[in-house]
């Protein structure tokens, strides 16, 4: 609606409240007179869940070639890449690293909805596999947020494998070696990524009013032929069908996550 | 009546589809329980109210009536079966050969080869009626014919294949097993709720060996396609896959998997019942199985739906099949916004046989006869069984842990990415940064920050202080590494090769000297490069030893230095003449006074001899410097000015050459520490192109006009070669 002001005011998408974008970051993006959850980007989810001071990022340089050199009519794929590199700041749709939470050395991996829509493509396969090696040699817990709309189509079945690799690196890191890896859903979760790593975690925090989902909308409605419920896919419906552990919200994601560790047995490295 | 009750897919509001609820006197008994008698939304309503408003009693004598009139259950054995028969199992199975033949479909590109029939049959029809000759007529229309479907099915476009391989008469898992297996028997259930028809598990044998197969089941016809929900798994699906998996990696049977689906089923009911979890679950497992895993994709792979019983250690593909990871149609639809775009989209996601090989994804096509599998599907199912055959003698040689590592590194390299080129910070602004020193050097890092710091504020002392911390440093640093390589060794699960190699050695008198050993440590070490190495591991490791290095580096250096000077300086007492030549002009140029010509010539002359002298060392003359050792102020500064003018010349004519790439890539060589041959190969060829491209007139033109003297004496800089 205010497309004029989209890059200063953002609106809720429940109950249209208007937020002033430079506040909004210090309220953690959520709604205050609805308590909804608006997407936010990797880097501020990345503040707000690391101690401040201790984020050490892995493969910041990794881009994606073309493939399968796939040229679309209106752009090359290279070209589209190239330019939402450019709006939005960001080198891929996912940034992985070590940070500390709480005092406890984490591997963590963000994905970002706003890099063409958070799709899985070779690089965010790539970068996940050698995150979840890295914590695997390290005996590092892990945790992934995972915010995306799909697999990247525009390489092909590539972005297929990437499934597999990420699900046998998980293998190896929770089969094999035992480890404890966290999972989170956020708004909206669908596709590729639900089908491999989001629903692999130990345990599956979901946020609250989340779209979460294997099949999109339109897919369903157009198999059955009927129009979908409102609230079907979202994560208070799932929640009660067992999908998930618990629906944290945002503004306590931090200290769940640091008693989650503790309970599992991992300590803080210098307790002050 | 009874009619509308039997009908099996009844879709009652707040009740789900029939593959949950099998039997029809369950949905009757909740359909009363719910209370729908009132819904509007029941269409056979009018039925209904006229049996409700009878009495109890009559209704329940309805509905046994209806248990007796109700779904027959027809059973696959025949009437009389003689128990002392060979086999039983094929009386198992409910899959029987179609009793109608099906209808041959012609697909649209075939058009023209049914109208080159046609004329065939109506030639022949003529020559019957009237007895006329005709036949070489009809062998001409014939030999026609058949180089037409040659040349139509050897070159198929994408989308034709997706054609053929949703093509209604294909033949489908249940075909191809029952032609391959000599005995076969069809296990059923998840033992959770459901038995999904879309996906058929069961052990048959071949040549004697028993194998597990799994593959999805399309229907032949349409009532056997609407039981068998057109091959799309649901959730139930694919956890009866999972337990048959894992019921043959618990006996040992390998697994032989066919994929046939458009994908997973995309309904509500399987949503709430977690479709994502289950393929997820199913992908990891399958890296975890230690029997080998064979897949051919027998016609369309739809996305994840078919990759979760897709996880093989070889990939095998039909020639017509299609394994995409979205339909050309939805693709269509998502990027050009019309599903008339779908042929494009085909083209476009290189989602054939032929294409997914070159990318390494799949491991080989399985030949198709000229017309597509449809028309000789038992020359088909011979094919694949040979295939299958084959990449099994091959897996069954691998032990259980390289079977798993082999699945996994098949999977591990694909992917298309690159990294390591520097990106514009333009377009890294919004990633957040990194905050701190990286955890594992921190206690190295910082000692060296504090020992500068103290090194700086005792000034007096410094030099002295200076040189015995970096001795500290150096000693703490290899401790250091000794401790992380330690620590490496075992996570590597080298330690017990190690231990015993330490154990020889020390046993063994002449350590050195004992091939055998020496070719062990060598095969240890190489091991542990290439663990070492392997991307994303032991960074802090990696980083240590990268310090060490460099730290030793200017001692080696110097050492080197001191012996090159000490030969160089022996050389030179040999070439006196030469020097007292040297030593003359720039006397007098250091005066200021210009050198006349005989003395110019001499300088060329002594500098021959010096670079034949330098030959004999083995050294090479790199560079000449324009360097004065007395020179008057003037110079110094002019010299500088010509210095910055042929710098600038250089970065154009790089910029030109468009060397910018090869600097970059010396650059990044030299990082690696990759042999000497390569970097200095790629030394000359940037020094070659900068010489091709810059003029050295003009340079020489540009220097003198900046500098305002004739071109000063140059001297000789020796560069040793083994640098």
């Amino acid at each position: 609606m205010y497309k004029k002001y989209g890059h200063l005011w953002v609106q809720c998408e429940n109950c249209y409240g208007l937020y002033y974008k430079q506040f909004f970051k210090s309220q953690m993006h959520i709604c205050d007179l609805c308590g909804y959850h608006l997407k936010m980007s990797s880097s501020d989810r990345i503040e707000l869940s690391i101690d401040p001071g201790t984020w050490d990022p892995m493969d910041e340089d990794m881009v994606s070639i073309d493939p399968i050199e796939f040229h679309s009519e209106e752009e090359p794929y290279r070209n589209r890449i190239d330019s939402y590199q450019r709006k939005t700041g960001l080198t891929e749709a996912v940034q992985t690293g070590i940070g500390q939470l709480k005092g406890i050395p984490v591997a963590i991996g963000v994905m970002d909805f706003q890099f063409m829509g958070g799709s899985m493509g070779s690089v965010v396969g790539e970068k996940m596999t050698r995150l979840i090696e890295y914590a695997t040699n390290r005996s590092l817990p892990v945790i992934i947020v995972c915010a995306s709309g799909g697999a990247r189509m525009q390489e092909g079945s590539l972005s297929l494998m990437q499934m597999a690799k990420i699900s046998s690196a998980l293998y190896n890191y929770q089969s094999d070696k035992k480890l404890f890896y966290v999972s989170i859903l956020t708004s909206p979760t669908t596709g590729g990524v639900t089908a491999s790593f989001g629903m692999l975690g130990d345990i599956i925090i979901a946020e609250p009013k989340a779209y979460i989902a294997f099949a999109g909308k339109r897919v369903i409605e157009q198999t059955l032929n009927t129009i979908v419920p409102e609230g079907s896919q979202a994560s208070e419906y799932l929640f009660d069908k067992g999908l998930f552990d618990p629906i944290v919200p945002r503004n306590l994601l931090k200290v769940v996550l640091g008693e989650l560790f503790q309970l599992h047995g991992f300590l803080p490295l210098n307790p002050s | 009546m009874s009619s509308l009750l039997l009908s099996p897919a009844v879709k009652v509001d707040g009740e789900s589809g029939s593959f949950l609820s099998g039997s029809y006197i369950h949905i009757r008994k909740n359909v009363l329980e719910a209370g729908l008698r009132r819904s509007p939304f029941y269409r056979t309503n009018g039925v209904w109210l006229k049996h409700l408003g009878q009495s109890a009693t009559s209704r329940r004598m309805s509905v046994s009536a209806r248990i007796k009139k109700g779904k027959k259950h027809e059973y696959p054995w025949p009437e009389n079966i003689d128990p002392n028969s060979e086999s039983g199992l094929q009386h198992l199975s409910h899959f029987k050969p179609l009793t109608e033949k099906p209808k041959p479909v012609t697909l649209a590109f075939e058009k023209p080869l049914i109208e080159l029939e046609r004329k065939i049959l109506d030639v022949r029809k003529v020559a019957n009626e009237t007895g006329l000759d005709f036949t070489d007529q009809i062998s001409r229309l014939e030999s026609k014919y058949q180089q037409a479907v040659k040349d139509l099915y050897t070159q198929l476009t994408p989308i034709q294949r997706v054609q053929i391989a949703r093509h209604p008469n294909r033949p489908t898992f249940l075909d191809h097993v029952l032609n391959i297996t000599d005995k076969w028997v069809e296990l059923h259930g998840d033992r959770a709720g459901y038995d999904d028809p879309a996906i058929v598990t069961g052990i048959g044998s071949i040549d004697g060996k028993s194998y597990m197969f799994i593959g999805h089941q399309k229907g032949r016809n349409t009532k056997e396609n609407i039981k068998r929900n057109f091959g799309m798994p649901t959730p139930h699906g694919y956890r009866k896959a999972l337990r048959m998996m894992r019921y043959a990696d618990h006996h040992g049977f390998p697994i032989i998997t066919f994929i046939d689906t458009p994908g997973a089923f995309a309904d509500l009911k399987s949503e709430e019942l977690g479709q994502g979890e289950a393929i997820a679950f199913n992908l990891r497992e399958m890296f975890g199985l230690k029997v080998p895993i064979v897949t051919v994709v027998i016609g369309e792979g739809g996305s994840g739906g078919a990759l979760a019983i897709g996880c093989a250690n070889k990939l095998f593909m039909l020639e017509n099949a299609v394994f995409y990871v979205a339909s050309p149609e939805a693709c269509a639809a998502i990027l050009w916004k019309t599903a008339q775009a779908a042929p494009k989209a085909a083209e476009k996601l290189k989602i054939t046989a032929t294409e997914l090989c070159k990318l390494k994804i799949a491991d080989g096509i399985i030949p198709e006869p000229l017309g597509g599998a449809h028309a000789d599907p038992t020359w088909t199912s011979q094919q694949i069984k040979f295939a299958v055959m084959k990449a099994m003698e091959e897996l069954a040689e691998l032990d259980k842990d390289s079977l798993l590592s082999q699945r996994h590194s098949k999977f591990r390299v694909l992917g298309g990415f690159t990294e390591g080129e520097p990106v514009e910070p333009e377009k890294k602004r919004n990633m957040k940064e990194e905050a701190s020193i990286s955890l594992v050097t921190g206690d190295i890092e910082m000692d060296i920050e504090n020992l500068k710091k103290a090194a700086e504020e005792s000034n007096g002392k410094s030099p002295t202080i200076k040189k015995l911390s970096k001795k500290d440093i150096i000693k703490k640093l290899s401790q250091d590494v000794e401790k992380e390589m330690a620590n490496a060794f075992i996570s590597m699960g080298l330690v017990e090769k190690l231990e015993t190699l330490k154990m020889e050695l020390s046993k063994s008198p002449d350590q050195i000297r004992n091939p055998v050993l020496k070719e062990k440590a060598e095969r240890l070490a190489q091991e542990f490069k290439e663990k070492l190495y392997r991307p994303g591991s032991f960074m802090g490791l990696k980083q240590k030893l990268q310090m060490l290095s460099e730290v030793n580096k200017p001692k080696e250096q110097t050492e080197k230095e001191v012996k090159l000077k000490k030969e160089v300086n022996e050389k030179l007492q040999e070439k006196l003449k030469e020097i007292e030549v040297f030593r003359k002009a720039r006397e007098q140029l250091g005066k200021g006074q210009l050198l006349d010509q005989d003395q110019i010539k001499e300088v060329e002359k002594a500098k021959d001899e010096l670079k034949q002298m330098l030959k004999s060392l083995d050294l090479e003359v790199v560079g000449f410097g324009k360097k004065l050792p007395t020179a008057p102020p003037g110079l110094e500064v002019a010299i500088k000015k010509a210095d910055e003018v042929v710098k600038k010349e250089i970065a154009k004519a790089v910029e030109k050459a468009g060397l910018r790439s090869k600097i970059e890539e010396l650059k990044s060589e030299i990082a690696n520490g990759s042999d000497e041959e390569k970097i200095e190969k790629l030394e000359e060829q940037i020094r070659e192109e900068i010489a091709a491209v810059i003029d050295f007139d003009e340079l020489k033109k540009e220097v003198q006009s900046t500098v305002e003297l004739p071109a000063p004496q140059e001297t000789v800089y020796a560069a040793s070669t083994s640098n």
